[in-house]
């Protein structure tokens, strides 16, 4: 078992990788009652094709990842995952994301109980045509759910402004139609491929013993073999945006408007941890709560709250901005001359350090909101960042002044959505 | 962690010394019962309280403030709870031990100054400050149908009695908006200091007598206030005959809302039997309604139930697809049924303690939870969580059925979705 110290925080982690490729991430904690275990295959919406080791090609009907998670509740059996976490008030829980699926389980009693049932849950698959079916009535209901959240379906809109091929421009749970195609052939043929202990990990934070942990791990995950990782189809994907403005019309009242920036990654020259950092610190400066843009779109009453995000994929780093406005014109306006005017002063980048360096002290107090982060670390860097304090503590206005030289910021997608 | 109360005569001081949290929390909350027409005069002015103040003149510089205090949070929220109105301010910052010498002392400071010293001019507040205020509560008003769920139950609540507490918005009413004035929202602050009861809670790692010499120094409140009243709304009698409102909406799901009072409720029934029965019966993903409603007739994905003691009051809410409304109302009913006819087992009832119990550890890890907590044991005379937990553990079956007999399916909304039909 490995020790590494999260530098500046007082506090270490512990990584153990079996023969078989799993991965155990471990951040023990002495102060707190609850825990927090995520059980994850970087199995998600994205894969839409691959090749299993006997080099067969499987198309994937859209959303099936999505769909298997949901399937992964059902027990040959018959018993319900989350009626064997009630019985010790533990919550259970999953998520399907672009490039992951995880299963969660948190709460305060039972933990050695509760990390081997979650494990033997998520190895067991048992899916029958009927199960199948049951599920596709649940799953429309989402689709409609989501599909009626104006905010989801503008995001949805401007990726399909920026991708011209990746899966990223599509939904993660898929279309209803697509859903509907799905048979528990297609299930297990997911799960035989990518639940496999090479391409998964389990990360715990919180309350336990990590010793036993380790030792409920091996005993219950030692026996499986390391696999033959499937060749996901890659698609090829443009440097440039694919259309660079589009109105729709919703069920709104106030008008919304997206915002997207694509930045191909491979002549930049900066380590994975280090160019997020600095993309993130120069779109805080921009548009963050401090900024002089905020002050100015909220004093002439074009826009209050602004969502911001940065996504991280392969060859690219995509930047969203969503917010509602009365004046989506004006707004596109003051973001384009924001962005073409860009200057960043020394103090606000100083300040913005300070601020993030205080939030990572603060953001340790919190079990859930550190969780996402290692879990996001796993995912983005392929481990947890253990000095990013050190590392924001050394970050150079120059160097991001010579990043901001390299970016094509004429690179945008816009997308209006306008009351019907 | 341990708890104490001290009477500033103007106000109560609340300290919980943990040692679990690197930061300090303050929370200063106002009450006062509530009035309709208050609600809105409320949003804008914690909204304008936040814009700016005396000594810095902008939202931006207010920022730059909060972020040089190691970026100190400061929020404000309007909540309704029974028959009040509860104006909150939240502080959250690092201890010194982790920043400098005086980081908490000027947080302190920096949200007195924000309750206190309000950018204000002749007895009234800035106008365009306030005109951004306003704008932004026009924003929320205007985007309440974005989040249909919450939308349907807000109908619901006013189809089952428009003239209780219960059917209140707490974003605010348009023509109210329209009333406020940079003149009357300025009494309105005052009302509020002056007026209101105030509370005030620090949750970390502190010493108790520094803290409050602190507290003193920078919270001074004139009057002493003491009288009050309940907290509970009174119970409405069920109508005879359900009622069915409807209203459609341009959406794909449609969602269902049903208010079912409870009747002559006693405090234990409230505190103990009643959390058990919505556990069983729609509270959670083990619960009755989501093993029947989803799991075995895939009519949903979201289904539960949520229950307001202090209006008594359960809601269910579900989003269904339009064409199987009657049939998920079937269900719901058949399953509230089956609470009253006792039709659970005692597994079920030792699941749903084990949940309470779960949820009572977990209060310590978290300031707001510690928060809540230590007001609602204050203001409605909750038993404390030790004997919650052995109080909990005693509740039987037919504590639960009979509970379950006093709660009617009274008013059914549907937030119907028809869209691509033509009207």
């Amino acid at each position: 078992m490995k020790t590494i110290n999260l530098s500046g925080l007082d506090m270490n982690y512990y990584v153990e990788t079996l023969d078989n490729g799993l991965e155990i991430y471990m951040l023990p904690y002495d102060n707190k009652k609850n825990y927090f275990i995520s059980f994850a295959t970087r199995f998600g919406s994205e894969v839409i094709e691959f090749k299993d080791e006997k080099q067969i090609s499987h198309k994937l009907p859209l959303g099936i990842a999505h769909f298997l998670e949901h399937k992964m509740f059902e027990q040959e059996s018959g018993e319900d995952p989350f009626t064997f976490f009630s019985k010790s008030g533990t919550g259970c829980n999953a998520s399907t994301s672009f490039d992951n699926t995880q299963y969660i389980c948190y709460g305060n009693k039972k933990f050695e109980e509760n990390l081997e049932y979650l494990i033997s849950f998520v190895n067991d698959p048992y899916y029958t045509d009927s199960n199948v079916n049951k599920e596709k009535g649940i799953i429309t209901e989402e689709i409609n759910m989501y599909e009626d959240m104006p905010d989801i379906k503008l995001e949805m809109e401007l990726r399909k402004n920026i991708f011209h091929k990746h899966p990223r421009r599509i939904d993660i749970a898929g279309t209803v139609e697509e859903i509907n195609k799905i048979t528990k052939e297609d299930l297990y043929n997911c799960y035989s491929n990518f639940y496999i202990p090479n391409n998964m990990f389990i990360l715990i934070v919180g309350n336990f013993n990590k010793e036993k942990a380790v030792e409920i791990i091996k005993k219950k995950l030692d026996y499986k073999k390391k696999e033959q990782l499937p060749e996901i189809e890659q698609v090829e994907e443009k440097d440039e945006i694919k259309k660079s403005k589009t109105e729709i019309t919703s069920n709104i009242e106030i008008p919304k408007l997206a915002y997207g920036l694509k930045i191909p990654t491979k002549n930049l020259k900066l380590d994975s941890v280090e160019l997020d950092l600095y993309l993130n610190i120069l779109t805080t400066i921009l548009f963050g709560a401090s900024s002089e843009f905020r002050e100015r779109v909220r004093n002439e009453k074009i826009v209050n709250g602004i969502h911001t995000e940065w996504e991280n994929l392969e060859d690219f780093r995509v930047f969203y901005l969503m917010a509602s406005t009365k004046e989506p014109d004006k707004l596109e306006e003051e973001i384009k001359d924001e962005i073409s005017n860009l200057s960043i002063t020394e103090s606000s980048f100083n300040r913005i350090k300070k601020v993030w360096i205080a939030n990572e002290i603060r953001m340790i107090d919190n079990i859930d909101a550190t969780v996402n982060n290692l879990y996001d670390d796993i995912l983005k860097y392929g481990s947890i960042i253990s000095d990013r304090i050190d590392k924001i503590k050394s970050m150079k206005l120059k160097i991001l002044e010579e990043l901001i030289k390299k970016i094509d910021f004429k690179n945008t997608s816009i997308v209006q959505m306008l009351p019907k | 962690m341990k708890y104490t109360k001290k009477d500033l005569g103007s106000f109560g001081l609340h300290l919980i010394n943990t040692d679990k949290f690197k930061t300090i929390t303050v929370k200063v909350i106002f009450h006062t019962p509530i009035q309709k027409e208050e609600i809105t005069k409320r949003a804008v002015l914690t909204d304008v309280l936040l814009q700016s103040t005396e000594k810095y003149n902008s939202k931006r510089n207010l920022t730059i403030k909060a972020e040089d205090l190691y970026s100190a949070e400061i929020g404000t929220s309007n909540q309704r709870i029974g028959n009040y109105i509860f104006t909150s301010f939240i502080l959250q910052t690092l201890t010194d031990d982790h920043t400098e010498k005086g980081n908490v002392e000027q947080s302190i400071e920096f949200l007195s100054e924000i309750i206190f010293h309000p950018d204000v001019e002749e007895k009234s507040f800035q106008k365009d400050k306030m005109d951004l205020a306003k704008y932004n509560t026009v924003v929320a008003l205007s985007s309440i149908k974005e989040d249909a769920t919450h939308y349907s139950i807000m109908r619901m609540a006013e189809a089952y009695d428009k003239t209780s507490p219960v059917s209140y918005r707490m974003t605010g009413y348009l023509e109210d908006l329209e009333k406020i004035t940079e003149n009357n929202l300025y009494e309105t602050y005052q009302n509020m200091i002056n007026n209101d009861y105030v509370d005030i809670f620090v949750v970390g790692d502190f010493d108790n007598k520094e803290m409050t010499s602190l507290i003193k120094k920078y919270f001074k409140f004139k009057k002493i206030k003491k009288e009050k009243e309940s907290y509970y709304l009174n119970a409405k009698k069920p109508r005879k005959r359900r009622l069915f409102a409807k209203e459609t909406i341009d959406n794909t799901q449609s969602k269902l809302a049903i208010a079912c009072p409870i009747s002559k409720m006693t405090d234990y029934e409230r505190n103990y039997s009643l959390v058990l029965a919505n556990l069983i019966f729609g509270g959670g993903s083990d619960s009755k309604l989501f093993k029947d409603v989803r799991e075995k007739n895939s009519l949903c994905y979201t289904v539960y139930s949520l229950i307001n003691k202090l209006d008594n009051l359960l809601v269910i809410t579900a989003g269904i697809d339009k064409n199987n409304f009657n049939k998920t109302v079937d269900l719901i009913t058949k399953n509230l049924n089956e609470m009253k006819k006792g039709h659970f087992t005692n597994e079920d009832i030792e699941i749903a303690k084990e949940f309470y119990h779960t949820s009572l550890e977990a209060i310590e890890e978290n300031e707001n939870a510690i928060i809540s907590e230590y007001l609602f044991e204050e203001i409605l005379g909750l038993d404390s969580i030790k004997e919650r937990s052995e109080k909990m553990n005693k509740v039987k079956k037919q504590d639960i059925t009979k509970v379950c007999k006093k709660i009617t399916m009274d008013t059914v909304f549907l937030l119907e979705g028809v869209k691509n039909e033509d009207n």
